[in-house]
């Protein structure tokens, strides 16, 4: 497994509904990344069809082992290197039954899949109305570490990213379609996931404007420590890359000891409480 | 939360910004060749007309002053010319009176005497004419609808709101009034009371019944979900006053929304037909 690798922050937008023009735009941006060097690259939330898209979801969803997500492995084989993207994923075993998914790719092919627990249905967001939400934290084993993946509303609640953080990820990718309002939540929430986690977070938005919604982009690479180590343009498509080193989670990790200082015995009582809000 | 004045300050560079943005990728997308509005010499249109030309260029903005000899103000249009000068937009001046007249005299049930109906005859007429132009020259009709208008349904259904955008529809009054001097909209268009022409003497604050600087606070508290007593204890206002402000956002949907049909089919159209307002 690697320690040090360079991670590219692919901050782009999208053209709703086309799917071939977006695996082009991850193909340009994917070359490109690997230029500069990187051995992941990183796409917003939904990059495959846009964000909003409504009823032509359940045209656009499909399986994992759909074409889409061929065309995509075989871009990662090709410039070997890892992939995470998002897309509608149709379920295996119904017709119209979507998932807000991520997608890992490696070198040689699917690594896994993370399916977006929180789904936001309130403001401008209408997720649960399409999509049934995932069931699992998931972080992945790959050549560059435990990869863990969250998906944007996801960082509101923190237990997602410790879930991944206690798997053993020690960088967790957040992708996103956040819409320029939200800006400082996410600004404040990507560095306090990193900082309480004591770990790498990579957190790729989207831009462009879609039905008057304006995603404001502002991806970044975050240190254990909270700092920034790369950081992308607001409001503009932008590629970054910037180096994780995983050896320097072990000085901070000493320093701010919270998975040390984690009290299990709190998570029951939380689990009561929340059951009974 | 605090109800004051401040509260309704914006960074207006970001929102410029983000409004040109949204104005340029919108006319993009739909391969329209620019955008038509209508000039009144009003802040609302003066600085959604400084905003297109910003977004996209004046050369590609038409700018539609539709007087008509009722409400006909010589220092409205002068305003109207003078910011179309300023941010380099082309204008036509259409006399509409003969169209109104025209209509007037077909209309079997037509009352001289019914103001509000008779207004509202010259706002869709001059929808009309903006419509027109669009669709012959291939231009988007840009809006100039404020979001304190808007809420409390102070327009004419399918006459003045009538547009393809509407970019300065989530800015209250007062906030469009600051955006307008950030962008250099002359002050005396900035500063004079509203009015939407629809008769003689008609201006906004009076037919309201508030001031914009409290009927936007009010609509602020409604927006951040407090309750009216809140808002009429911390804004020093009779509770019925902001219950009635309420009342009218409620009951104006109507005015905002496509018609209502009632449910017979599998997916309908206003219900759950849900496709994205523009295409790619």
């Amino acid at each position: 497994m690697k320690q040090r690798f360079k991670v590219a922050l692919a901050q782009i937008s999208c053209l709703r509904g086309d799917k071939k023009a977006n695996i082009q735009k991850i193909e340009d941006f994917t070359e490109r990344a690997k230029k500069q060097g990187a051995e992941l690259v990183i796409f917003p939330e939904l990059s495959l069809t846009g964000y909003v898209v409504r009823d032509e979801l359940y045209e656009l969803a499909e399986k994992t082992t759909g074409p889409s997500t061929k065309a995509i492995e075989k871009l990662a084989r090709k410039h070997e290197i890892h992939i995470v993207f998002g897309m509608p994923e149709l379920s295996e075993k119904a017709q119209a039954t979507i998932y807000n998914t991520a997608v890992l790719i490696g070198p040689k092919g699917l690594i896994g899949k993370y399916r977006k627990m929180y789904l936001p249905t309130h403001s401008v967001f209408e997720e649960k109305r399409y999509f049934r939400p995932g069931y699992k934290a998931e972080a992945f084993e790959t050549e560059l570490g435990k990869l863990g993946l969250i998906i944007c509303y996801d960082i509101f609640f923190p237990e997602v990213s410790r879930l991944t953080r206690l798997e053993g990820a020690q960088l967790i990718i957040c992708i996103s379609a956040s819409p320029a309002v939200r800006r400082t939540f996410f600004e404040t929430l990507t560095v306090a996931r990193a900082i309480e986690n004591t770990s790498f977070l990579a957190y790729v938005n989207l831009v462009g404007i879609e039905d008057g919604l304006q995603f404001w982009g502002g991806s970044r690479l975050i240190g254990p420590n909270g700092k920034t180590i790369a950081a992308a343009k607001y409001d503009e498509e932008d590629l970054v890359v910037g180096e994780v080193d995983y050896a320097d989670i072990g000085p901070v990790e000493a320093f701010v000891p919270t998975l040390r200082d984690l009290r299990p015995e709190l998570f029951d009582k939380l689990k009561e409480k929340a059951e009974n809000l | 939360m605090k109800l004051t004045q401040s509260v309704l300050d914006l960074n207006w560079e970001e929102v410029k910004t983000k409004i040109t943005r949204f104005i340029r990728d919108y006319v993009e997308k739909s391969r329209a060749k620019g955008i038509v509005l209508g000039l009144s010499g009003g802040v609302d249109s003066s600085t959604a007309a400084a905003l297109s030309a910003m977004a996209i260029g004046g050369n590609k903005v038409l700018g539609l002053l539709l007087p008509e000899k009722e409400t006909y103000n010589p220092r409205d249009m002068g305003h109207a010319e003078l910011v179309a000068k300023k941010f380099g937009i082309k204008t036509e001046k259409i006399d509409i009176t003969p169209a109104l007249e025209a209509l007037e005299k077909t209309i079997p049930v037509f009352d001289s005497e019914d103001k509000l109906c008779k207004g509202n005859l010259k706002a869709r007429t001059r929808m009309l004419y903006l419509y027109y132009y669009a669709n012959k020259l291939n231009l988007i009709v840009c809006g100039s609808s404020d979001k304190s208008e808007t809420m409390i349904g102070y327009f004419t259904k399918w006459g003045d709101v009538a547009a393809d955008i509407s970019p300065l529809m989530d800015l209250y009054k007062t906030q469009v009034r600051k955006l307008a001097e950030y962008l250099g909209v002359p002050d005396e268009i900035v500063k004079k009371p509203p009015s939407p022409m629809l008769w003689p003497g008609q201006t906004a604050e009076e037919e309201i019944g508030l001031k914009y600087e409290t009927l936007d606070l009010i609509l602020y508290g409604l927006e951040h979900f407090m309750k009216t007593e809140e808002i009429a204890n911390q804004l020093g206002l009779q509770k019925d006053l902001v219950e009635k402000v309420k009342k009218r956002w409620q009951t104006m949907e109507h005015k905002r929304r496509m018609p209502l049909t009632t449910k017979i089919q599998y997916r309908t159209v206003g219900f759950d037909f849900r496709l994205p307002h523009t295409q790619p």
